[in-house]
């Protein structure tokens, strides 16, 4: 399985309480003939303490979900994407990463096989 | 030779002059190809051009080819090319082992309807022209034949370039019960954008198979026969739908069918130059 990013805080200060962040779907499977995921990301974050903080996602610089003040939140929104979706809470004033996960985009491999070619066939 | 096959020929021997790459190895399946499909898809083409088949049948006409439709589809066990359905009972990069039902392809020779004549537009029984020389004092009836399926397993195998394939067949129709082993290497000359394949092996009819379709009562009871042939194939992609291709197949007969008293020729010499148009 592709997911990626490590949940739990990316935090620079070591002081800092962790911060959880979890994210619904965990996987995005695109069949051969799809080329994006387009679905409703749910996020939701939980403090032990009060933060400020921003939720936005990589790529995405339309999406921006702010709190002050609060020990958790949540947020859906409606994502159109064909890479691995990457998901931060960010310091609304620092702007460092307190914590990312991500949404694993998983392609569906084609499965080949030899082709018989008998040569004894017209029809090869 | 008639001038379909000097054609055909001519245009293999220039494909294979100008092209300046050589041949590559062949490989495991990582990506769909001509000899790399998708498990699943279905594969429906028709091929228009110009070609024929010699009858070696006396009174026969040689058989025109102008459309020859071919559909393939592999799931992860079963199979069907053409007229040959199969079940893979063991794949791998090397080997591979089926089961598979063939059609038996003398019927051509005597049968417009032939599932395997459905390329053909103009098919009639006697020779235009000059009617067949009589036979001896002798006259007698040749029977119908009817379309024969055998059933046997299939061994593939691929060793760098080369691809072989062994057929054990057995006539499972009800018609003669008779045996068939079909044999061939192929190679390609050329693996390219266009690809140039050289196949060579033999068939093996068994003595009831060989009586069934050339075997006259009570005058000529074969023994079995062995068939050598010869193949070249050729084919360039011109677009996603468009292909060009061409091949002509030479196969030598045996004694047993040639000694018959209803066959004229020695040789098959099959080929055809057309364009292959992907329906699906």
């Amino acid at each position: 399985m592709l997911l990626s990013v490590p949940g739990a805080a990316a935090a620079a200060d070591p002081a800092r309480p962790r911060i959880e962040l979890k994210l619904r779907p965990r996987v995005c499977t695109l069949s051969e003939e799809e080329t994006a995921c387009t679905t409703t990301v749910h996020a939701q974050w939980r403090s032990s303490r009060n933060e400020s903080l921003c939720l936005l996602i990589v790529d995405q610089p339309h999406i921006r979900r702010c709190w002050e003040n609060h020990a958790q939140g949540v947020y859906s929104v409606e994502v159109s994407f064909s890479d691995d979706l990457v998901v931060e809470l960010r310091d609304a004033e620092r702007d460092n990463v307190l914590a990312s996960q991500a949404i694993a985009v998983i392609r569906q491999a084609l499965q080949l096989r030899h082709k018989r070619r008998p040569p004894w066939s017209i029809f090869n | 030779m008639n001038l379909t096959f000097r054609t055909v020929m001519s245009l293999l021997t220039m494909a294979a002059a100008v092209s300046p790459l050589p041949a590559v190895a062949q490989s495991a399946c990582t990506a769909p190809s001509q000899d790399c499909v998708v498990v699943g898809d279905l594969s429906v083409s028709l091929s228009f051009g110009a070609g024929t088949r010699t009858n070696p049948v006396r009174g026969r006409s040689d058989i025109p080819l102008f459309v020859i439709p071919q559909v393939s589809y592999y799931g992860k066990r079963f199979f069907l090319e053409s007229l040959e359905p199969g079940v893979t009972l063991y794949e791998s990069d090397a080997n591979t082992f089926n089961l598979i039902a063939t059609p038996g392809y003398d019927r051509v020779f005597f049968s417009r309807s032939d599932l395997q004549n459905v390329i053909v537009s103009n098919f009639s029984d006697n020779v235009s022209g000059n009617p067949p020389p009589p036979l001896v004092d002798q006259s007698f009836p040749v029977g119908r034949r009817h379309t024969t399926y055998l059933a046997g397993p299939e061994w593939l195998f691929r060793y760098r370039d080369l691809i072989g394939q062994l057929n054990a067949l057995y006539e499972v129709t009800g018609r003669h019960q008779g045996y068939e082993v079909r044999a061939a290497v192929s190679a390609p000359l050329i693996q390219s954008k266009q690809s140039l394949v050289i196949s060579g092996g033999w068939t093996w009819k068994s003595a009831a198979t060989v009586d069934y379709y050339y075997g006259v009562n009570n005058l000529y009871k074969p023994d079995a026969a062995f068939n050598p042939f010869i193949k070249l194939s050729y084919a360039l992609p011109l677009s996603e739908r468009w292909t060009l291709t061409a091949f002509v197949h030479y196969e030598y007969l045996d004694d047993a069918i040639v000694d018959s008293p209803i066959v004229s020729d020695r040789e098959v010499i099959t080929a055809f130059a057309g364009f292959n148009f992907k329906l699906l």
